[in-house]
């Protein structure tokens, strides 16, 4: 490989990214402010109220009253046609009927906030029968580091490095075989393999400092920490956004329109974006689901970044990610050289 | 390079052929071609839409893998080691290319001078193909002409030995086409190779030293645009429109007239084939007259390669039937 050849290559690429304004957004700036946008969404603070509905009947304004006493609790009385609805929608988590003198609770349990539900309503029930239980003291975590925006940001980064790596170079690469870019530079000297390098420079060179930027809104905004080694964090991210660049360089080695490879790339993101442990910890999920999980390159990058942001992780606990990662990437680069189609 | 092999043919395609397969359907583009493109000329490909120029010249350009036969390129084949040795010594432009957008046409051939390792300066390049004031313009400013120019500009980088030109000047307005036909003339003037596939006949008639016509993935004719043309017979035509021939004439009058070859007659128009217009006009002046046919328009023309072409196959070589 001649190096000033793919140093050329890399030059043009990114030339031609960089005067695109609107490419420029949508690859680097759109996750940015997703990330700002999410993390505001999902601050510390207050909880929001739980919405129960009490249905109209005998003693049904006494149980609300009841209910109301409680601050997470929202009640509202409804007849039962309406609680069904407000219940079958969604606009409220939990209802309750009083039937042959005796409340009776209908919930969806797979609901996360039915059961949250559920909970706070049989404790002012039991409050109600058998007098006040003993209070326990609770405490909001509010400690960086240990709240849900600590988890949520290094996961945002690790999509980021996902839809940078695997939109900014897969699509790309098959917009220039659709308008024959390719098929004029095969017919040059240039190399496969300088051609590749080049290219994945030339798109690459900005993932590390919108990392970067990522991490800086997060610790001036929330205060969400970096403690582990950033030398090991800067390499961490090249890799991880080289495992992606390389999914996406393989994916786009076969297809001839725009349409195919934005099929390809969903078929193979989306799975990542539910499973891949950015929004919810996927250590709690069971069977199939849980290995695939753990198949995925983007749960082994968040795992990596949350030890060294979260904790004073360095080199030792992020091996096995850097040599999974380092792994998938070369995989994918080499079979992407052999499976290149230029035309 | 050894003596023999310099002194081989530019090209030489020996019972090519090459299929392709869209569900159960198998189109053949190229059936058995055989092909020898001279050094030091410009070779013209010419043929309809369909007819497998543009396969031949992928092959030739090592885009496109033949099902059999043999392909020498300069000397080389492809598949064989020399892959990167003949494509240092080619320059392609093919039918159609859109380069970097964004980027200014210096900034684009600066690219691919990098590819080369003994090519032109920028600079020349540019003056070769008349774009020194544009070069600092974006790809997506220029027009049509100046994007065909950029594309043979690259193709002119390498300083290569044989150009591979495939329909240079398709949609282009007439000074565009002129500005190429000059690249060209110059470069060939210069001792290099050009293969050309067009279906203007005016421009092969212009630029190729011989031509090969194709036609269902065949070579039908080969020879020099004035050896085809005289292989018609004739080299003018005189086509003449009238009220109506009615039955007073027939085309065997006309077929009789002195000077005249062939004709090919409706009611009210007739095409002939003649040698000389001015023994065949006053006869047929003289014949239409004492007949009582009134002459309605009158035109004579030279013989083109688009008439080889009608002559060989019965169709036009363009959809429209435009020369």
């Amino acid at each position: 490989m001649r190096p000033h050849v793919a140093m050329a290559v890399a030059r043009t690429t990114f030339r031609e990214f960089w005067r695109s304004p609107e490419a420029v957004f949508w690859t680097y700036g759109f996750p940015l402010i997703m990330a700002i946008v999410l993390g505001f969404a999902f601050r510390p603070g207050e909880l929001p109220p739980v919405p129960v509905v009490v249905v109209e009947g005998e003693q049904a304004e006494s149980y609300a009253d009841s209910l109301r006493q409680h601050p997470r609790l929202k009640v509202e009385v409804l007849p039962e046609a309406l609680g069904d609805r407000a219940l079958a929608r969604g606009h409220t988590a939990l209802l309750l009927k009083v039937k042959d003198g005796k409340p009776v609770l209908r919930a969806d349990p797979t609901r996360p906030e039915a059961e949250v539900a559920r909970l706070l309503v049989e404790r002012v029930l039991r409050d109600r029968d058998n007098g006040p239980g003993p209070q326990i003291a609770s405490e909001v975590e509010a400690r960086p580091g240990a709240r849900y925006i600590d988890f949520l940001i290094p996961g945002l980064l690790g999509l980021n490095l996902l839809g940078a790596g695997m939109w900014g170079v897969g699509f790309n690469l098959v917009q220039m075989r659709t308008q024959h870019l390719l098929r004029r530079l095969f017919v040059t000297p240039m190399r496969r393999s300088e051609f590749l390098v080049g290219y994945l420079l030339g798109r690459f060179v900005l993932v590390v400092p919108e990392s970067a930027a990522i991490v800086l809104f997060g610790y001036v905004l929330w205060g969400v920490p970096l403690r582990g080694s950033i030398a090991a964090m800067t390499v961490l991210v090249v890799v991880g956004g080289l495992a992606f660049s390389g999914l996406g360089c393989l994916l786009a080695t076969r297809p001839r329109t725009i349409e195919g490879i934005a099929g390809l790339m969903n078929a193979f993101q989306l799975p990542m974006w539910l499973l891949g442990g950015t929004f919810f910890s996927n250590e709690k999920l069971e069977g199939i689901v849980r290995w695939a999980a753990e198949a995925m390159p983007l749960t082994h990058l968040n795992r990596g970044l949350r030890d060294l942001m979260l904790e004073p992780g360095g080199w030792s606990d992020v091996t096995w990610p850097l040599i999974g990662l380092s792994g998938f990437a070369c995989a994918c680069f080499l079979l992407a050289l052999r499976l290149f189609r230029w035309t | 390079m050894s003596g023999s092999v310099a002194q081989e043919p530019a090209i030489e395609l020996r019972s090519l052929r090459k299929t392709y397969r869209k569900g159960k359907k198998t189109t053949v583009a190229v059936d058995g071609l055989d092909l020898v493109v001279p050094r030091g000329r410009v070779f013209g490909l010419l043929g309809p839409n369909g007819a497998g120029k543009t396969t031949t010249v992928e092959v030739c350009e090592g885009l496109t893998v033949p099902d059999s036969g043999s392909v020498r390129v300069l000397g080389r084949q492809w598949g064989t080691g020399n892959d990167q040795e003949i494509r240092e010594r080619i320059g392609v432009c093919l039918q159609e290319t859109k380069f970097h957008e964004k980027a200014t046409v210096r900034e684009t051939l600066e690219l691919f001078a990098t590819f080369y390792g003994n090519g032109r300066p920028v600079d020349e390049v540019l003056a070769l193909v008349s774009l020194q004031e544009k070069a600092d313009a974006r790809e997506s400013t220029l027009s049509g002409g100046q994007r065909q120019r950029l594309s043979v500009a690259t193709a002119l980088l390498g300083k290569p030995e044989m150009l591979f030109l495939d329909e240079p000047t398709t949609g282009l307005d007439p000074q565009s086409r002129r500005q190429l036909w000059e690249v060209v003339r110059s470069f060939r003037a210069g001792g290099g190779t050009i293969v050309l596939t067009t279906h203007y006949m005016d421009e092969a008639h212009q630029l190729c030293d011989q031509v090969a016509i194709i036609d269902h993935g065949k070579v039908i004719a080969e020879g020099t645009p004035a050896e085809l043309i005289r292989s018609l017979g004739a080299e003018h035509f005189l086509e003449v429109d009238v009220d109506t021939f009615a039955d007073k004439v027939r085309p065997a009058d006309l077929r009789a007239l002195p000077g005249a070859r062939a004709c090919e007659m409706t009611a009210v128009r007739a095409v002939l084939t003649v040698d000389s217009v001015h023994v065949v006009l006053p006869a047929l002046q003289h014949l239409l007259s004492s007949r009582q046919v009134a002459i309605v328009g009158l035109a004579t023309r030279d013989a083109t390669l688009e008439d080889v072409f009608v002559h060989l196959t019965g169709r036009h070589l363009r959809e429209d039937g435009k020369p």
